[in-house]
């Protein structure tokens, strides 16, 4: 392909739109896990149930975008919370070794799936066209910059935005800091622990709802849908595990990279060039570029 | 001193697997006194200040504050008016000094009040003052104890229990911290202090328990058990 700088330029608006919604995804998982310290691997579960949630509530029961959309945010939420609950909680209070909390999300994250599967069917879907403004503005040089690209950028900076003002200026916010530094010495404090995990987890189920009902926009909606987290994941480690500033970081990165490569490479090279970046960084630098070091978290 | 019972342990077991870290300590703690337990390495002092504060499970026996029954929760232990200043202190490195008496006055409905609490803290060590804005995991080891006292202390605690304040800090700064604890004592806040620097618990407190391997060795006013023979000899580090 031909090196032209508009298509730089559309590459690198590309990228960051999809950095951004890789982004809200992978700030929520790099929450839990900067408090439990375990991989979430339910976090694109959370997704696809905010998806799916989204979807009925805008073509089965009629609800307009804004209210489809709060519904679906808070069914995220309150999946993570029951997760949780249910699955985390108990195993949290027998032992301290994550490894049995890794493996259960594993398990929850099939159980999600296959919930969609027997329920609704795993055919690919579409979220309805007008869900939102699809007008497209033509720049200069046949760069083109779809009303869904400035929207899940805006929409990520907003909510992004507003996880940074929850963990700066609030008392909660001011305890999940605390638990993320020793979540023990949190509970001295006069903390209650457990509602404050739950807490958490519903802030990750929202933003992950975000992110799929964004994915669910550009690309489509199945109950796989959840398996891009991977990617989310990568850029969380890329920017250092449980550092917010390094999940943002770490996703731009890799939404311009994907980005880039398709543009001037190709498109089957994405992934190549993605676990590629990941294999190079742990190898230079395994914390990650905010990441605390390795010793001290895992 | 009064003689109205604040907080009282009776016949405290507590088990981790096959160890029996406790079993069978009981203690009393009167308002407004201040109570040490010393012990040598493994005694169980830490084990006991983490069961009252909600830490660990109890096997067997009671807590009561106030004749009450002590929470086994601990942020219900917290709010019912006990703060614990942890061994090897536990301050939130990444978190300001600031933002640190921030989250040690989480339980505090009485906002309005708390500027009263930060001036007390910064009387008390005013070297926080000065390091308000400063990442608490850069501090010396003596401010960090200071820090976390003081964090203990934002809670407004009834009774602040302090598990070995002086560990691995120099002699000039133990004295300096354990004569704030004497200035906060006498603000009417009670005071349960572990230590395995005996002398110096011995000096500032009322009364003492010797704890060894979990069970009661002896109890008194300190400053018989500074006199006693066999406490000289095992714990103070002078021969009879
Ligand atoms: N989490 C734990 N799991 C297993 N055993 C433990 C645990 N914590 C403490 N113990 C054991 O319980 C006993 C009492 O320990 P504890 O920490 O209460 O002693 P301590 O008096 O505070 O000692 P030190 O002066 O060294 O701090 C020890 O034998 C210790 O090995
Ligand atoms: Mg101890």
């Amino acid at each position: 392909m031909a090196f032209t700088f508009s298509t730089l330029i559309q590459q690198i608006i590309n990228g960051l739109s999809l950095g951004s919604v890789y982004a809200l995804i992978a700030v929520g998982y790099s929450l839990v896990y900067s408090i439990l310290l375990f991989s979430n691997f339910a976090h694109g579960g959370f997704l696809v149930v905010g998806g799916y949630a989204c979807y009925f509530l805008l073509t089965q029961w009629g609800y307009g975008v804004a209210v489809s959309m709060t519904g679906a945010l808070f069914a995220s939420g309150l999946t993570a919370v029951i997760t949780e609950r249910l699955a985390y909680k108990p195993i949290r209070e027998r032992t301290s070794i994550t490894l049995y909390l890794l493996i259960a999300s594993m398990g929850v994250n099939i159980i999600i799936e296959n919930l969609f599967v027997v329920t609704v069917g795993g055919r690919i879907r579409a979220l309805p066209q007008n869900t939102f403004p699809t007008g497209v503005f033509n720049l200069f040089g046949g760069v083109a910059l779809s009303a869904s690209d400035i929207i899940s950028l805006v929409t990520a900076v907003i909510f992004l935005s507003l996880l940074q003002i929850f963990l700066n200026r609030t008392r909660w916010g001011l305890a999940i800091r605390a638990a993320a530094c020793d979540i023990r010495t949190a509970g001295l404090m006069g903390v209650n622990v457990t509602f404050l995990i739950s807490l958490v987890f519903f802030v990750a189920g929202v933003l992950a709802a975000v992110g799929g009902i964004f994915l669910s926009v550009r690309y489509s909606l199945y109950p796989q849908l959840g398996s891009i987290t991977t990617k989310a994941f990568v850029a969380a480690v890329i920017g250092g595990l449980g550092s917010l500033p390094g999940a943002v970081v770490g996703s731009l990165i890799l939404g311009l990279a994907e980005m880039l490569t398709a543009g001037f490479i190709s498109s089957q090279m994405r992934d190549l060039v993605v676990y590629s970046l990941l294999v190079i960084m742990l190898l230079i630098r395994p914390a990650g570029f905010f990441g605390k070091t390795i010793s001290e978290k895992i | 001193m009064s003689e109205k019972i604040l907080l009282e342990a009776q016949n405290i077991h507590v088990n981790y697997g096959a160890i029996q870290a406790l079993s069978g300590f009981s203690l009393k703690l009167m308002e407004n006194e201040i109570v040490s337990v010393i012990g040598a390495n493994g005694a169980g002092k830490s084990t006991f200040m983490n069961a009252l504060m909600g830490m660990v499970k109890i096997a067997k026996g009671d807590i009561f504050l106030d004749g009450y029954p002590l929470s086994s929760q601990n942020y219900k232990v917290v709010r019912s008016g006990l703060s614990l200043v942890p061994e090897g202190r536990r301050i939130f490195a990444p978190l300001t000094v600031e933002e640190n008496l921030k989250i040690g006055a989480f339980t505090r409905k009485d906002v309005s009040e708390l500027k009263e609490d930060y001036d007390w803290v910064f009387s008390l060590f005013p070297r926080l003052q000065e390091r308000l804005k400063q990442y608490a995991g850069t501090l010396s080891g003596g401010e960090q104890q200071m820090l976390a006292i003081a964090r203990a202390l934002m809670a407004r605690p009834r009774v602040l229990l302090l598990d070995e304040p002086s560990l691995g800090l120099a002699p000039i700064v133990i004295r300096e911290i354990f004569r704030e604890l004497k200035r906060v004592n006498e603000r009417g806040v009670s005071i349960l202090l572990v230590e395995q620097n005996a002398k110096q618990a011995l000096l500032l407190s009322h009364r003492a328990y010797v704890l060894q391997t979990g069970r009661l060795l002896k109890e008194g006013l300190s400053k018989d058990l500074l006199e006693d023979r066999d406490i000289k000899a095992a714990y103070l580090g002078q021969s009879a």
